[in-house]
């Protein structure tokens, strides 16, 4: 369990988060992003191109939950300054993912105290499908303390 | 083989003519209902008026001045072939705002054809987009699109 009252430092993990993909948010998202990809919302597309027939999750869904979690951390969604992601796997319908973060460095600049983080999305029971680092301003009312 | 299959594009074997292509550009406004709807979809909270910072990548394609169709028709490609991301970075120099009218504009910045032990053959297109607000340089979301090229 995290101390809500510890520092930040160099080690500290950020609190993760946990989602449970639904497939009616995909569907949300393809109208958002004008997104004609039919793996997200049309299970028979999935079927001829001889995939799982579970929708697979949009690229910016998987790492919008990781900025949620780097943002609730922080603060506020404005905290994040620089976020790099590498997509290693699919997310499906259905599928619980979990995200996690480590603090790896600290400096401050005219910003604030920033903090950069190593981040990763994995399915529970599978793989790590998103990985990178992020850097996130902490908030000098409290926020971003593990 | 369907029509349909016939009627296929051939990918080519080399697209690095395109690295530097401009998109069209174009402007993207943060209605409140995008915010709402964005976070919603993320099963973050709605309510928050702070703009989700995925909404930087989304202001960025939906405002570059094309379509995903027509950013997949320069290489030959369809959204039926399952094109997928390979790699993302958004960098913020500014914080998003509700209701602010950002002003886009992109490119494609590299083309490199791979070819994987299991994926077989594979094209992976970089293009970064720029949000620019009041003449302030807001942002910089690059991406990558990897192209599956399972007849080259």
């Amino acid at each position: 369990m995290s101390d809500k009252t510890a520092p930040v430092e160099v080690g500290t993990e950020v609190p993760p988060l946990e989602v449970v993909v639904d497939p009616e948010k995909m569907k949300v998202m393809a109208a958002l992003l004008a997104d004609p990809t039919p793996i997200h919302f049309d299970t028979r597309a999935l079927a001829a191109l001889g995939m799982d027939e579970r929708p697979v999750n949009q690229g910016p869904l998987n790492m919008g939950y990781l900025q949620t979690m780097l943002a609730r951390w922080a603060g506020g969604r404005d905290r994040l300054l620089d976020f790099r992601v590498r997509f290693q796997g699919n997310v499906l319908a259905g599928d619980t993912v979990r995200g996690t973060g480590r603090v790896t460095a600290l400096r401050d600049d005219p910003r604030g105290r920033v903090a950069t983080c190593e981040v990763a999305l994995e399915v529970l029971g599978g793989d790590v499908v998103l990985s990178g680092d992020a850097e996130v301003v902490l908030d000098d009312q409290g926020g971003g303390q593990a | 083989m369907s029509d349909q299959e016939d009627q296929r594009p051939v990918p080519r074997d080399d697209y690095s003519d395109l690295v530097g292509r401009e998109f069209p550009g174009g402007s993207y406004t943060v209605e409140p209902w995008r915010t709402w709807l964005v976070a919603d979809a993320l099963l973050d909270d709605p309510w928050d008026e702070t703009p989700h910072p995925v909404l930087a990548w989304m202001a960025g394609v939906a405002g570059m001045g094309m379509t995903w169709d027509d950013l997949f028709a320069w290489f030959d490609a369809r959204a039926t072939d399952g094109p997928v991301f390979g790699e993302h970075r958004t960098t913020l120099h500014r914080s998003l705002e509700q209701g602010a009218t950002y002003d886009v504009s992109g490119r494609i910045v590299s083309v490199d054809r791979k070819v994987g032990r299991r994926a077989g053959a594979f094209d992976v297109v970089g293009y970064e987009l720029d949000l620019h607000h009041g003449g302030d340089h807001v942002a910089r979301c690059y991406n990558s699109i990897v192209f599956p090229r399972r007849n080259a």
